[in-house]
């Protein structure tokens, strides 16, 4: 009886099994709607006598980003970032560096919310694939961090009706940061937990054509939130941005000078603290389709630490100076290679000096950078 | 007095009469499509185009101030198919114009209804370089293709403007029956040469090539969007000289010298043609620009 009941069974599976496969080539669920995906990966090798790992290859990171239209309304982005731990090197760090809906539904506004990068000055703007320099500026890492702000909220760009581009932008955060530790992933150490604390940021962006050819950007930036220390945190910034792109050979030729002022301070009513502040200089030249140049100058005050020099966390205390040199060759749009030397010196005569070598590649989709 | 102080409390009435509010703000990403749009719409249309003729359409910088320039624009019109897609996600979200965002009304993409060249058959790879896998975007390089977009465009505009529909409609039949006219007149001009070979910069001359019986023999670039190095150069004006290749074309954005460099190692000649309207001072409007390429290719060929 069980051996009828086996064959019966046999015999119905068999049956059904060419159905099953027709129904599988017919799925009623579509793809088509799948969001652009594309992903970045860092690899770096660096040399470098004064730290305590003079010479290694490492995993910088690799970005996934998504992204699509979510409704007529709404477009949703996301970047995943795998990177290494900072403490051992090892690749096992996840973070969802931005996930942010966008919507231009609203006339002259563009409206953001998510977990974003503040639209704070110019490099704080920039993903680490992106970086012009191989390491951020100094400054960057005291105020608002390497890879800028990145916070949980809500922000508004609004695209004013005066005759040349000027933007002002207007964003809360959360007050409590989002890293895993509560220390915060940024150093402005809001960290406050009552909740009228909402560190709040004013950008604004004024961009010029000087002639066909070249643009004068002029922004300025303050980012302020109130820390579980009852001051006011806030980082000041101003930046200018000489740009030069000859339409004619707009893939070819081009310039761009750049330079950027920071001020972190901490505040009550009757406490002023000047914490940190900083400045970089740079100009970057395309020498042809796949030869860019650059040089940065720039000097950080009062900072702790100026520079995460290893993995210790070793810093340089004081005054500290740093030039660089670049030279970037780009084989396509989709990969570089970029060598770049540093030297970096502080008040007291400590050196840190390192020639780097980081490969950057780009698969699948990946959205235009701005300009 | 009376009167005049009447008139003057009736002048912001008469601004709002002023034929200057039925018209279509139109922006374009490139030259062509600006022109067409400018036929089309005739008196009732403003069209301005972000890109330049002069200026690579692949990389348009993605200036804050086109976003301004297109932030009251009722209509923008993509050549589509990615040619502009290194730019235009940028600009225009930029522009805070609800209008013209993809999927709104005023949102056209101008390649709908051409029939496509170079659609890649299985699987896309950047090997092949920074190809377009949705196929050949120089569309607008066809005469005949431009004849596609203005009947597209005149049914855009009345759907956006449908007081002045019969004006597009009719402006449309007349850009179509000039066009058809000028491109009997540049076959006959281009008839004896027809077979002849040549090497283009990038492949965006191939629709142009295909109207009008020309071959498309090779690129000076070897793979779209990788400049050539010496060694390829070599090889190509090798396979110029044995198959009898006497032109090399380039356009003002290209790099001049690898595209001479080649046709001097060939014996060819390298000539400097635009590809969108404004590319050179000649070239106008879409009919100009044609009429300067024919005659350049054919004083050239004629030469050989």
């Amino acid at each position: 009886m069980s051996k009828r009941f086996m064959l019966f069974v046999l015999a119905g599976a068999l049956y059904c099994a060419p159905w099953s496969a027709n129904a599988q080539t017919r799925s009623i669920i579509s793809n088509l709607a799948n969001p652009a995906i594309g992903m970045s990966a860092l690899f770096l090798g660096q040399a470098a006598p004064n730290l305590n790992q003079p010479i290694g290859m490492q995993f910088q990171e690799a970005e996934l980003s998504v992204i699509s239209t979510v409704d007529p309304y709404w477009t949703l982005a996301a970047n995943l970032v795998f990177g290494a731990n900072p403490n051992d090197g090892i690749p096992d760090t996840v973070e969802a560096e931005e996930a942010y809906a966008t919507t231009d539904s609203i006339p002259d506004i563009q409206l953001k919310v998510g977990e974003m990068r503040a639209q704070f000055g110019k490099h704080g703007l920039l993903h680490t694939h992106a970086f012009p320099f191989i390491q951020a500026p100094i400054i960057m890492g005291n105020t608002i961090g390497m890879e800028g702000f990145k916070d949980a909220g809500i922000q508004a760009s609004w695209l004013s009706p005066l005759p040349w581009f000027c933007e002002l932008t207007l964003g809360a955060y959360t007050p409590v940061s989002d890293d895993i530790n509560g220390q915060g992933n940024h150093p402005l150490d809001f960290n406050a937990s009552s909740q009228d604390n909402i560190p709040y940021l004013v950008h604004l962006k004024n961009l010029f054509d000087v002639d066909e050819d070249t643009t004068m950007e002029l922004g300025a930036s303050d980012l302020t939130g109130m820390g579980a220390d009852d001051l006011h945190h806030a980082v000041y910034g101003v930046d200018l941005t000489l740009r030069n792109v000859p339409l004619r050979q707009s893939n070819q030729r081009g310039w761009i000078l750049q330079g950027e002022f920071m001020k972190k301070v901490s505040y009550n009513d009757s406490v002023y603290n000047q914490e940190t502040q900083g400045w970089y200089g740079s100009y970057q030249y395309r020498l042809d389709q796949e030869w860019w140049t650059g040089v940065r100058y720039e000097q950080c005050y009062n900072t702790t630490p100026d520079l995460q020099v290893d993995t210790t966390e070793n810093s340089l205390p004081g005054h500290v100076q740093r030039a660089s040199l670049d030279l970037a060759w780009l084989a396509s749009e989709f990969s570089e290679v970029r060598a770049e030397y540093s030297y970096a010196r502080n008040d007291a005569g400590v050196v840190d000096n390192r020639a780097m070598l980081q490969f950057n590649y780009v698969i699948g989709f990946h959205p235009p950078h701005s300009y | 007095m009376k009167l005049i102080k009447k008139m003057i409390w009736m002048l912001p009435l008469l601004a709002l009469a002023l034929p200057a509010w039925a018209d279509l703000k139109v922006a374009t990403s490139l030259s062509d499509l600006a022109s067409v749009a400018q036929f089309v719409g005739g008196t009732h249309v403003t069209a301005t185009s972000l890109c330049k003729g002069y200026e690579d359409p692949h990389f348009v910088p993605a200036k804050p101030s086109l976003m301004k320039a297109i932030q009251n624009a009722d209509v923008f019109i993509s050549v589509g198919l990615e040619l502009d897609g290194g730019w235009l996600p940028l600009v225009i979200p930029g522009s805070r114009n609800p209008k013209i965002q993809p999927g709104a009304k005023g949102f056209i993409d101008a390649s709908e209804g051409v029939e496509v060249l170079d659609k890649p058959v299985g699987t896309v790879s950047r090997a092949e370089g920074d190809i377009h896998p949705l196929g050949n975007p120089h569309y607008y390089s066809d005469p005949l293709n431009l004849v596609v977009v203005a009947d597209h465009l005149a049914q855009v505009f009345s759907d956006l403007d449908p007081a002045n529909a019969a004006d597009y409609a009719a402006n449309a039949k007349d850009f179509d029956e000039k066009m058809e006219k000028a491109v009997k007149g540049w076959k006959e001009q281009l008839a004896p040469y027809k077979g002849a070979k040549l090497v283009t910069y990038h492949e965006n001359f191939k629709y142009f090539a295909n109207r009008f019986g020309l071959k498309t023999f090779g690129t000076v670039e070897p793979k779209p969007g990788i400049p050539p190095n010496p060694r390829y150069l070599n090889e190509t004006a090798e396979a110029m000289k044995a198959s009898d290749v006497k032109v090399v074309i380039y356009q003002p954005y290209y790099d001049a010298d690898a595209a001479q460099q080649l046709a001097k190692l060939a014996g060819a000649t390298a000539l400097e043609i635009p590809n969108e309207v404004g590319g050179v001072p000649e070239a106008k409007d879409v009919f100009s620009k044609f009429d300067y390429i024919v005659s350049t290719l054919v004083k050239t060929l004629s030469a050989k």
